[in-house]
């Protein structure tokens, strides 16, 4: 088939169902192209058998027109003597020159009474015992039938002759004989011109039926690419105008994505609620106990140490939820601008470090996910350099496109000139949980949503230590999709 | 100094507000963004802390509308979410730092007198104004290395006047960002708290560390020699 085949395979769902039921139903363009081709078939061979019939018929009649007209010429030139002795016309009043050539294939067989035989040129030393006598004005077209001469049509016609003095009248039964090769010869070209015709026919109509079907399967190739538009995060819906039939899919596509999007608004509004609610009291705990003066000081510390553990779990577990992750319809969020306002904002806050922050951002260099997400991302791993730093930090974006895939890959990398991490204690730092400083003010909970944010999007995470600048480097890789 | 506390959880607000006066602050406590937009307006502060989950007007746009109006004092805003959303947006509005609830009170104080001191120039923790240095961290004066003994409410004092070293600091000015409210202002008390620090930091009466610009105010007259070699 041609690239309409491939169609049905571009649709986001179609991949997704690919792991469950290893065959796929035939595509749209194969179903139609599969029934027009045997209704096509089915018609054109009806066409064909039904003019081939009639043309048969058409012949079968001209044949025994021409039977009958020989037959009718012979006994027209055929006399009878005052005895009653039959007088056949001689051979140059022949209806047809093929009479007086023997094996022509036209034959011409005069039967009577008291044994009566006569036949043309044509016919001598053929057998025509099979012919019977038939009563005067009786007629009859038979064929074909099988001899000896091979398979063969005739007319015979029965008629009484009278003699001059009209006495005596005889009874004579002409028959007029074809063989069938001769009248298929005819039926045969009639035939191979009706094929020839008939295929042609059958040529164009496929084809121009294909050229429709492309036509008529435009919408839908066009809801394929809309979609992967919207995968690709480069559209917010399915926006085209689409036909009729097709408005019923796409509307219900777009209030899904809608609601898709909606929800996970709600969701975050919700879980900020919910953080809002949760961290006030333990707040209000933690500055009252600290504000408080004198008695029983470790057992208020312990009370402390027990809310700082709340509080980093709720931190880590309500960052943890808002994480969307990898999603199909996510839209793609530029990173420059984003990475540009978090460092502005980092250099206010650590404007007493001096902290001179470089940066290496792809313009194109975009994050398919929500923007939280990103900027979570980002900004826990710059926090921590700024914390670290001691006067230089380098972000580094970098697209990765990869051939054949929708959304390329993305390279994020954080680098400062801290003391960095020793290797053996790398693992430790990224163990989930682990504070990796203690002496910096912050949750260290910041790698942790870090590397779950990495994780719910299949990336991966990577800590070793800046080539440039000798401190720690934090580097992102997220695969292209 | 002057702080305006805007934070619409009452335990939580009192909490802070009563320990920041017990550090020496000047406390204005509002509960909404609506109050905390007429305090701020009104009130010469030196620092704003505000929370962004307020009722009636978000702190988001308490911090907008302030800067709106033209106030310039460091603002410190506190969020519960501590979503890196919330803070870029907080500090592109105007704000200067931000603390995630909950937190230390005392990473709150140091916070606050980074930020003042910051906003007058200082880039360095100690304020050194030729022998007599003043420590913010550890909230500590030296006169040639050797510690003086503060009231906090002297403290306060010295610290605003070196805060402004160099500069005219009147009266009202003084009470307004070191007493609460309802200070009575005709009280001889702030001259009474300037000649016993004249006494502690200068007690022969050679550095002459704070001068009285009659009827005006007084000044901070040792000019700074913080290094600012970085």
């Amino acid at each position: 088939m041609d690239a309409d085949t491939a169609l049905p395979s571009r649709a986001p769902t179609a991949t997704t169902n690919e792991l469950e039921s290893p065959r796929r139903p035939l595509s749209l363009a194969a179903r139609a192209a599969i029934a027009t081709g045997f209704v096509l078939a089915g018609f054109l061979g009806l066409v064909g058998l039904t003019l081939s019939q009639a043309n048969n018929e058409r012949a079968l009649s001209a044949l025994h027109d021409r039977l009958q007209n020989f037959a009718i010429a012979y006994i027209t030139n055929t006399d009878v003597n005052r005895y009653g002795n039959k007088l056949l016309p001689p051979s140059d009043t022949l209806p047809d020159p093929n009479f007086s050539r023997p094996g022509s294939g036209l034959y011409a067989v005069a039967v009577g009474e008291y044994g009566f035989h006569w036949e043309s040129a044509s016919a001598i030393g053929r057998d025509f015992s099979f012919l019977k006598p038939l009563q005067p004005g009786e007629s009859q077209f038979i064929g074909p039938i099988d001899t000896r001469m091979g398979r063969l049509y005739y007319y015979s016609y029965g008629v009484a002759l009278d003699t001059d003095d009209k006495k005596k009248s005889v009874q004579l039964t002409m028959t007029v004989a074809q063989t069938e090769a001769q009248f298929e010869g005819d039926n045969a070209v009639f035939r191979r011109t009706l094929v020839i015709w008939l295929s042609i026919l059958g040529v164009m109509l496929i084809v121009l039926q294909l050229l429709l079907l492309r036509w008529s399967l435009t919408p839908l190739r066009k809801v394929a690419s809309d979609m992967s538009r919207v995968e690709r995060g480069d559209s917010e819906q399915l926006d085209s105008q689409y036909p009729l039939e097709l408005t019923g899919l796409t509307e219900r596509i777009n209030a899904f994505i809608n609601n898709e999007r909606e929800q996970r608004t709600r969701y975050r509004h919700t879980l900020a609620d919910l953080a809002h609610s949760l961290k006030t009291p333990l707040a209000v705990i933690r500055s009252q106990l600290e504000s408080a003066a004198g008695d029983e000081p470790s057992r208020r510390n312990g009370v402390l140490v027990q809310v700082r553990r709340m509080d980093e779990l709720v931190a880590y577990q309500l960052s943890r939820a808002a994480t969307s992750g990898r999603q199909t319809f996510a839209s793609a969020v530029p990173i420059a601008g984003h990475a540009e306002d978090l460092v502005q904002s980092l250099e206010k806050v650590y404007a007493a470090k001096n902290v001179l922050c470089e940066f290496d951002i792809d313009d194109d260099a975009v994050f398919y996910g929500e923007q939280g997400d990103l900027l979570e991302l980002m900004g826990n791993l710059l926090e921590n350099a700024f914390k670290w730093a001691g006067h230089r930090v380098l972000l580094i974006v970098k697209t990765q496109p990869s051939p054949g895939r929708q959304r390329p890959g993305l390279r994020l990398s954080v680098e400062d000139d801290g003391p960095g991490i020793a290797e053996d204690k790398i693992d430790k730092v990224l163990q989930r949980g682990v504070r990796g400083d203690e002496r910096v003010q912050g949750h260290g909970i910041g790698l942790s949503i870090v590397q779950d944010i990495v994780h719910a999007y299949q990336g991966e995470l990577v800590v070793d230590r800046s080539p440039e600048f000798g401190g720690a480097r934090f580097s992102v890789k997220l695969a292209a999709s | 100094m002057r702080i305006l506390l805007v934070e619409d959880e009452a335990p939580l607000r009192e909490t802070l507000a009563a320990r920041l006066k017990r550090d020496g602050f000047a406390v204005d406590a509002a509960q909404d963004g609506e109050e905390g937009i007429y305090l701020g307006r009104e009130v010469p502060f030196d620092l704003a802390i505000i929370d962004l989950g307020l009722p009636k007007m978000s702190g988001m746009d308490l911090v907008k509308a302030l800067r709106e109006a033209g106030q310039r004092y460091p603002i410190l805003i506190l969020t519960a979410r501590g979503s890196w959303q919330d803070k870029v947006e907080g500090l592109k509005y105007g704000a200067d730092d931000y603390l995630v609830k909950p937190f230390h009170v005392e990473e709150l104080l140091a916070r606050i007198n980074a930020l003042v001191r910051r906003a007058s120039g200082w880039s360095k923790p100690i304020l050194a104004c030729g022998m007599i240095k003043l420590d913010t961290t550890a909230q500590t004066v030296t006169v040639e290395g050797k510690l003086v003994d503060l009231t906090s409410y002297e403290y306060k004092v010295l610290e605003y006047l070196m805060l402004h070293a160099g500069e005219l600091v009147s009266k009202a000015d003084l009470t307004e960002h070191i007493y609460q409210q309802d200070f009575d202002r005709d009280s001889n008390v702030l001259e009474v708290f300037i000649g016993r620090l004249r006494r502690k930091l200068d007690p022969e009466g050679t550095l002459k560390p704070i001068e009285t610009v009659r009827g005006r105010g007084y000044r901070f007259a040792i000019p700074r020699t913080d290094g600012d070699d970085e």
